[in-house]
């Protein structure tokens, strides 16, 4: 597998030689491969965008570096560097036609007339945005103007694509619809995206792998399986999805269980992942989808209990449950209604809480 | 509501702006309007006009009578027009080339320092045009502030004759207006989204290519303005061509100074003054044409 952007124990400051000097990355070492979806995902402040800037060429490094195709790109202008971005709000030429703004890129690298044009008419067509090509930008909807940026970024078959939030702009909906196309349109093309977003639906939704940043470091790099349901740390298992969270202490390992005590009494087993050892304080992780709740205590799962229901959200599809499990354990679980609409269970319901020892994780801090 | 109001908004509109009618009316129109009149009456030999009728004023610009008493074609204020145009645009160009990258420079400042640097570029219209273009005697003149250090040093052993040049005229008015130019191309920047500097970079555009095809064309209309700002009073000055064109060398501005102030005849300098009022008001047109078609072609969605 060839390696698109290898980026080496990067660092960036920002002002280092002021008192506001500010460590906007640290340390970040990671490798995009060739022809893949990668995805930059954090809360904001994380320092994906600055990651991205730096690829771009916009910011210069403080120290490490960074290879494109195993070239050394630290001392080209952004001008001189095979990739292009899609910036956040587009940053269209306004007073360029879609055609012109499409072809800036073609011309600064002075192809071919007929081959400017036929490449403006390629990526267009693309986009859908084929018979928009005399319009202005300001003339467009803020979808229309997505597909207008990815288009002029797409013209120069750039080697990787760098796309900053692209989608934070548009409506729910429009989001989504981009987010197939967006997929599609890198498996089309073959082109290496790097994705920013906070979004971590877009992420799970779209890439072949995704690094989770937080305060300028990597918390986990990993397919949107392996990062949803083996998160490395407690920020990652928050960042991503709802989970509940309990604090324990390990009390009994064997081959394949952890055996964990939380609050006072209560016992829980969950698979050793052969990282921890007796004595251990942790932190357990427990998706709320995968915690059954039912009326009769008929399953067989090592971690039932019995519960109270102290709250319910509902949501259309399914209703969140707040669970009281005593020993000062709360839980967030998940129900469907019934068939008929009607919630299975009610406020104040006692209930069955069951779920598998595969469910639960134990993150490491 | 008191009964006396008009009854429609629109009359009410009318009535809320009559005092800015009534201020423009008396001290813009009516001086216009009485010198439109004024270029058409013959000249009273100890100034002011005798109520006589007469396209005299407009015939002079272009034309003299001869010896015997025949219209002959005499370009010599032609001349002086046609050089005041090119000083005038000498003058804009210079101030283009010197105020853009001022204007640019204040942009790329933090916010707070912005604001302090405006505010520099105007402390020149704190003091009196006269005296700062006094100044300029003693920067250029003989001897004078570039002169005399260069003469110290031998590096010159003549006198540069700086002074009483169209150089001389063309530094003078570039100085004078200077602000003019800087403050639209600021208030123009200033809308720039540097976004899209960074978006032409990564699109392979060079630093020229930056500059030409996207900030240049995006503050036009304030390169425009500016430009229009600059020429439209040069070629109505007289204070730089009088000062440091040392007064032989006239332009439109000291041809019509000259005509009120000495020669006595309000007439020909009421007709010069409606000829350049009629190039300035043309340009605008065409300004606002192009303008116009500009938000046409942007047009909002």
């Amino acid at each position: 597998m060839t390696t698109a952007v290898d980026i080496r124990d990067v660092t960036k400051i920002y002002s280092p030689d002021s008192s506001q000097a500010v460590t906007a990355l640290e340390n970040i070492s990671l490798t995009i491969n060739d022809n893949e979806f990668f995805t930059l995902l954090g809360p904001s402040g994380c320092g994906k965008t600055t990651l991205l800037r730096l690829i771009a060429g916009f910011e210069q490094v403080s120290g490490g570096e960074i290879m494109l195709f195993d070239k050394e790109i630290e001392n080209l202008e952004p001008n001189r560097r095979s990739v292009n971005t899609v910036f956040q709000h587009y940053a269209l030429f306004p007073h360029m036609t879609v055609a012109d703004n499409v072809a800036f890129g073609l011309e600064r690298l002075k192809k071919p007339k007929a081959e400017i044009k036929a490449t403006v008419e390629r990526v267009l067509t693309l986009v859908k945005m084929k018979e928009l090509g005399d319009r202005r930008p300001n003339q467009l909807s803020g979808g229309q103007q997505q597909r207008v940026a990815l288009a002029r970024a797409l013209a120069p078959s750039p080697k990787v694509l760098l796309l900053d939030e692209p989608l934070s702009a548009l409506d729910l909906k429009l989001r989504q619809a981009m987010r197939e196309e967006l997929k599609q349109l890198q498996r089309e093309t073959g082109i290496t995206f790097v994705f920013v977003t906070h979004d971590q639906e877009e992420a799970l939704a779209m890439s072949d792998r995704i690094a989770v940043m937080s305060n300028g470091e990597i918390q986990q790099i990993g397919r949107p399986t392996e990062i949803y349901e083996h998160p490395a740390n407690r920020f990652v298992a928050d960042f991503i999805g709802d989970t509940n969270f309990m604090d324990g202490e390990i009390i009994n390992l064997s081959d394949d269980l952890v055996t964990c005590r939380i609050g006072a009494q209560s016992l829980f087993e969950t698979e050793n992942s052969g990282h921890h050892k007796v004595g251990d304080q942790v932190t357990l992780s427990l998706r709320p989808e995968k915690i059954m709740l039912s009326v009769l205590e008929g399953h067989n799962d090592a971690n039932q209990r019995l519960g109270k229901v102290t709250n319910l959200i509902y949501l259309g599809n399914q209703a969140a449950y707040s669970v009281d499990m005593g020993d000062g354990i709360q839980l967030t679980a998940q129900a469907r209604p019934r068939e008929d609409g009607e919630l299975p269970f009610a406020i104040g319901d006692s209930i069955a809480v069951s779920f598998s020892t595969r469910a639960m994780r134990v993150l490491a801090e | 509501m008191s009964d006396w109001l008009p009854k429609s908004p629109a009359g009410r509109r009318w009535l809320g702006l009559a005092p800015s009618y009534i201020v423009i009316g008396i001290f813009m129109l009516i001086p216009m309007v009485i010198m439109a009149v004024f270029s058409f009456l013959e000249p009273n030999p100890y100034g002011g006009v005798k109520p006589i009728g007469s396209w005299a004023a407009y015939i002079k610009i272009a034309f003299e009578y001869d010896l015997e008493d025949k219209l002959v074609f005499n370009p010599g204020y032609l001349n002086i027009i046609w050089r005041s145009f090119q000083l005038s645009f000498g003058a804009t160009l210079l101030c283009l080339i010197f105020g853009f990258p001022v204007a640019y420079y204040i942009t790329l400042q933090p916010e707070n320092r912005r604001n302090f640097y405006i505010y520099l570029v105007t402390i020149p219209f704190w003091t009196n045009l006269l005296i700062r273009t006094f100044a300029w005697i003693i920067i250029l003149g003989r001897g004078g502030v570039i002169e005399a250090p260069l003469l110290a040093t031998g590096i010159i052993d003549d006198s540069l004759r700086m002074m009483y040049t169209d150089g001389a005229i063309a530094i003078g008015l570039t100085y004078s207006y200077l602000p003019l130019m800087v403050l639209p191309i600021y208030a123009s920047l200033e809308k720039l989204d540097f976004r899209l500097l960074d978006a032409a970079s990564d699109l392979y555009a060079n630093r020229l290519e930056i500059m030409t095809k996207v900030v240049i064309p995006l503050c036009k209309p304030g390169i425009i303005a500016g430009c229009i700002l600059v020429f439209i009073p040069c070629v109505g000055a007289f204070i730089a061509p009088n000062l440091l064109g040392g007064g032989k060398k006239l332009m439109l501005g000291s041809l019509v100074q000259f005509q009120f102030a000495s020669a006595r005849n309000w007439p020909f300098g009421g007709a010069l003054s409606m000829l350049l009022l009629s190039v300035v008001v043309i340009a605008l047109i065409f300004y606002a044409r192009a303008a116009k078609n500009r938000a046409a072609l942007e047009g909002s969605a």
